[in-house]
């Protein structure tokens, strides 16, 4: 870990506890931070099995919202977020599902969305093509519902060969 | 309303602000960021008046710049804000009409013929949607819009020409863009208003094609559709070549993906429901 990103995730822990994030909300901050690398199976597993439990679903969905709302600067929130999100559809609960068909246009609009950086490197193309993705497939119910089931089929089967 | 986290008054406050950044008077295309608030904030509150008093009270219609940059703002935020949008933009057609009267007819930057062809042209729009309250700003194919109209021919035919007129209409109004580039200057400004224009015809062109396909599987009466077969094909020859166009623009394909159609259009007997398409 380089020293500025040292820095940073210092930053975080301490806007943590000023913003009295919960630790459900800590979580979804760690997995959708600024730091250049994506957001680890194993947290996204863990905030896919959160999401079944009521209290931290509603948690998890004000800091998603927050993020997919962030500046271009904070493209890398936006982006992991998505990211997130997609693996949410996939493997987290029901509500996931409902809720964001019910606020699509969050994620629609992004569609276009801009972010050129200092050196000139667009960086908003990963987020338009990732909004793009999960547009469609919260668009295409069938679709949503056969991947779902996919993903079930193979976590019990997974379990199943632990045992 | 919503079941996003929100603040109402903060929302109101920011929508000026936002409002305002997209149509400053620099020469640039509208901030997509500005005009995404915008949207989001009508499908939070399922409500467009607090944008058209926005757009009201700033002083935008002193400069032409300001004033082009305006009409994209509306345009993109009919297209993809909610429904209620295109309704309550019926009751703005004062305000469209004093955005082409108020710019000279010899304006500095040479913004007023295309002011007044894109109010002609937004104003074409709403009318459309006023007798065709079943289809969405961007016109996205939905199936069953298009199977509703074939019960009933007649309606059918009329849609389909309504949308053909629309659709001429963005043809001549991009064709105006393209006249008014400067040799000098990166004509962002003017190339951030095919954004929309891209959209919405692609959006027409799948459903023309996805209706036209249905009307022909349903109906005996093939001649009669004869005269809409060749509007159709004249129609995928113009926006091919549109779409030819905006593809060398560097600018435009960083910020949408153009499409691409074939040579030949599509062919209506055929029982697929969309075109082939990337």
């Amino acid at each position: 870990m380089s020293f500025q990103n040292m820095g940073k995730s210092a930053m975080r822990v301490g806007k943590n506890y000023v913003k009295g994030y919960t630790d459900v909300q800590v979580k979804v901050r760690e997995a959708t931070s600024n730091d250049p690398w994506g957001p680890s199976g194993t947290q996204m597993n863990e905030l896919a099995q959160l999401s079944y439990n009521q209290n931290d679903f509603i948690e998890m969905m004000e800091i998603m919202d927050k993020r997919l709302n962030d500046k271009g600067k904070n493209w890398r929130h936006v982006f992991k977020t998505l990211t997130v999100l997609d693996y949410l559809l996939h493997a987290g609960s029901e509500n996931v599902v409902i809720y964001f068909r019910d606020n699509i246009y969050v994620v629609k609009t992004l569609r276009e969305f801009q972010y050129v950086d200092e050196a000139g490197k667009d960086q908003g193309g990963n987020v338009r093509q990732k909004a793009k993705d999960i547009t469609n497939l919260l668009m295409d119910e069938a679709r949503l519902r056969d991947e779902r089931r996919g993903r079930s089929n193979m976590r019990d089967r997974m379990q199943g060969s632990n045992m | 309303l919503p079941t996003r986290p929100v603040d109402r008054e903060k929302a109101e406050r920011e929508l000026n602000d936002n409002i305002k950044k997209a149509t400053n008077a620099d020469e640039t295309a509208p901030k997509q960021k500005h005009v995404r608030k915008c949207m989001v904030y009508t499908w939070d509150y399922h409500s467009s008046q607090s944008v058209w008093t926005g757009l009201r009270v700033l002083p935008i219609l002193n400069d032409e710049v300001q004033t082009f940059k305006a009409l994209i703002l509306v345009h993109k935020v009919l297209q993809e804000g909610h429904p209620i949008v295109l309704r309550e933009a019926q009751a703005q057609m004062g305000w469209f009409e004093t955005c082409a009267r108020t710019v000279g007819g010899d304006s500095m930057k040479g913004y007023a013929p295309l002011i007044r062809a894109y109010v002609q042209f937004i104003l074409a729009k709403l009318r459309f949607h006023r007798h065709h309250k079943e289809f969405n700003g961007l016109f996205e194919y939905e199936e069953y819009i298009s199977l509703k109209n074939i019960d009933n021919p007649d309606e059918g035919y009329e849609t389909i020409m309504d949308l053909m007129n629309l659709q001429d209409g963005i043809e001549q109004f991009q064709k105006l863009v393209f006249a008014h580039f400067r040799g000098s200057g990166h004509n962002e400004c003017r190339i951030s208003a095919l954004v929309p224009l891209v959209k919405e015809s692609y959006g027409i062109y799948k459903f023309l094609t996805s209706m036209l396909r249905a009307m022909h599987r349903r109906t005996d009466a093939m001649d009669a559709l004869e005269p809409l077969r060749g509007r159709y094909n004249a129609q995928h020859h113009s926006l091919r070549r549109f779409y030819y166009e905006c593809a060398n623009l560097k600018f435009l394909t960083s910020l949408i993906n153009v499409p691409k159609l074939n040579h030949d259009a599509p062919n209506l007997f055929d029982s697929r429901d969309e075109p082939s398409l990337p």
